[in-house]
Formats: C-alpha cells, structure tokens, sequence
C-alpha cells in the first residue's frame, strides 16, 4: 500500500493517487521545518493514520500555513539585484571554505558532493568555471565521462551549497528567503552564477542551454 | 505549497501547464497486517542518492537506490531544480527523507521495521512516460521482493 505527500493539491486532486496529504510547506520541506522533530513526527503521523482510511482516494489536509514571512518557493536571482563584484571569485570561495569547515564539523555531515571535487580544490573549479566563461578549455579530472553542461551544474551545485553551510555557521537563525537574498544579492558567487547562466544560454548545445535553467533564474 | 491561486502568474502558469496524470479512479489495496507488524520504506521523488552514486541528470527518469542503514552524511541530493530551496535539506535531511522519524516509529512498536532499501528518483520531469512506464513498475517489483508492506512517497 501507499501512502504519500502532497505540496501541490490540485495536481493531487487530478492524478487520485489512493491516500494523501496536503501539506502547507514551502517546496523542499514536505515533512516539515528543519530540527523540527515535533512538527515532522506530526505529519508522519497523520500521512500513516490514511492507511485506516476504508475508501480511496482519500486527500487530507494537514492543519497549518505557511510561517510568518515563509514563501511557497525560493527566492530566486531574478528577485534580488546583484551585487558589484569586488573581491576576486575563488579567494570569496576560500573565506566560505572556512566557515564551511566549521560547518562541517559541528554538524558531522555535508550536503556538498555532487560533483566529487573535494572542496580543497575548489579554487580550481572556480578556475574552471571562469576559463568556460571566457569560452577557454580547462579539464578536471572529476568531469570523467560525465556531459560538460551537467558537470558544470554539479560544480555549480556544490559551490552554492558550501555557501549555504558557510552561512549557517555565520548566521544560524537567519530565515531561508534572507539566506537566499544573501546569496543572490551580496556574494561574487551569486554574481558570477548569473553570467554563467548568460553564457550557457547563449550555446548552440541544447543540453547547455537546458542546464543553465538550473544555475540561475 | 501554498495552492496555485496564491502563487504568482509566472510559477502557476508553470505548474499549471506541467503535464500531470488524470486518473478516474484510485487503485485500492487493503493493508495484510496491521502497521505495527508492517514493513514500510520510502520513494522518494526528491532526487538523493548516495554520495559516489551518479548524480541525477537533465531530465533524468531512472531512480537511486538508497540502503536503509546510509546515514544522512551519506546522502546528497542532486535534484535539477531551482524551485526549493536546499537549505533545509542541509540542515535536516527529515524534510525530505523522514529515517529519524521513521527510525522513531519502528523503536516505539508502531511500525514493524523498516525495508533493505529506499528508493529515490527526480521529480519535475516534463516527461513522465518513462518514469511512469519504467521505473514505477521497475520500482513496484523491487519494493515487493524487498517485501514492503506500505510505501511512504515523498515529494520535495
């Protein structure tokens, strides 16, 4: 049997699946708040009790709303003007690393990895990154087999993510749409994403310009 | 998520034109043993996977598997959209991929145990069909000799 989470009701309204949940979370938190235990075992909870229900489809909505100041989605690049690049992109990448390392060992874990470049040489996909800008070659070992738009993605993924731990260190109560404007609005980083962004957009390799969807918006 | 009538005219217009099953009516199955003696595991469309696994690609239809004994330091997520944001998922895998809660559960008596292995695949496909045609039966048989008893589907 199953039993499932719904973010979008009127998808789930369409598509009937047998037992779901309406939640009232933005994307990317379905069983709700982070270090929430209270809020996520509720919604555990009542996803589970749908199993008792004796006629399908069944739709339920979970009590709540979005939190005061929380939006559906992410803030995007496009909503926040960017900022003047004035510092130099990998030595902006190597103050993160720092906070980035406290990061990790305060909290024994990391969400950077898709790319499986080790952040001790992320300097170097910077480097990288910058040499596809300027439309020159730069290789690094770690592409292997993989498409260059999506390893490019990947590099961009783990990069913005160093950041996010980065910055949990450096604000930890900040709410996640002022961590998104940070990261839009006041790092090279986010600047620089944007012109990456341009310059894969601006490919005749459909693959390239499909990925720079996931860079910026 | 809030509904699609509160959200702006760009983002609805997207969700809206997303090509989305219209089905009749639901498939009905009943429980074969109470929860407390069940097994359950997750699907997860939330594109994570081990970390050394392939990350997922553009528009990727084929799904991870995830051993129920990885340690959310061993998981990422590769996930192609721009549409939520990963910093919950940095702070707290279980907005995603409930294992403590779960983990919780089976300690408590209420669930009977967890299953060998999750399963993850990558949502926000502009193509469902082989999502729909592949993977899902692929998956189906999977959880079945794992022998699951209730599937938790998790969006992100």
């Amino acid at each position: 049997m199953t039993v499932g989470i719904s973010l979008i009701r009127e998808h789930t309204e369409m598509l009937k699946p047998p037992r779901a949940l309406w939640v009232p979370f933005p994307f990317g938190l379905p069983l709700g708040h982070p270090d929430d235990a209270t809020e996520q075992r509720a919604v555990v909870d009542a996803v589970l009790a749908l199993l008792d229900e004796p006629d399908v489809p069944v739709l339920r909505d979970f009590a709540g709303d979005l939190a005061p100041g929380e939006t559906g989605t992410s803030i995007q690049a496009g909503a926040v003007e960017a900022a003047p690049v004035v510092l130099d992109l990998a030595d902006e990448v190597t103050t993160m690393r720092r906070y980035w390392e406290q990061w990790t060992d305060r909290s024994g874990r990391t969400a950077v990895g898709v790319s499986a470049v080790p952040p001790v040489k992320f300097r170097g996909v910077v480097r990288f990154l910058e040499a596809f800008v300027k439309g020159e070659q730069r290789v690094l070992p770690e592409q292997g087999e993989t498409p260059l738009p999506l390893f490019i993605r990947y590099c961009a993924d783990d990069l913005r993510v160093l950041y996010l731990e980065a910055r949990l260190v450096m604000r930890p109560d900040e709410s996640q749409a002022d961590t998104q404007r940070w990261f839009w609005g006041e790092t090279t980083l986010g600047s620089f994403l944007r012109t990456l962004r341009d310059v894969m957009n601006d490919s005749e390799d459909e693959l390239m310009r499909s990925c720079a969807y996931g860079i910026a918006r | 998520m809030p509904r699609l009538s509160t959200l702006p005219q760009i983002q609805r217009n997207m969700l809206v034109t997303r090509a989305v099953e219209r089905n009749e009516g639901s498939p009905r199955a009943t429980l074969a043993r109470p929860l407390a003696e069940s097994t359950l595991a997750i699907v997860t469309s939330a594109g994570i996977h081990c970390r050394g696994d392939a990350p997922f690609g553009r528009e990727d239809p084929g799904y991870r598997v995830i051993p129920s004994d990885a340690a959310a330091a061993d998981l990422l997520q590769s996930h192609s959209s721009l549409a939520f944001d990963k910093t919950a998922f940095i702070r707290d895998i279980n907005v995603v991929f409930p294992i403590d809660r779960l983990a919780e559960l089976v300690a408590e008596g209420r669930v009977g145990g967890i299953g060998p292995r999750h399963y993850s695949v990558m949502g926000a496909l502009p193509d469902m069909t082989e999502l729909r045609d592949a993977t899902a039966p692929e998956l189906a048989r999977r959880l079945v000799d794992d022998a699951v008893d209730v599937v938790l589907l998790t969006p992100t």
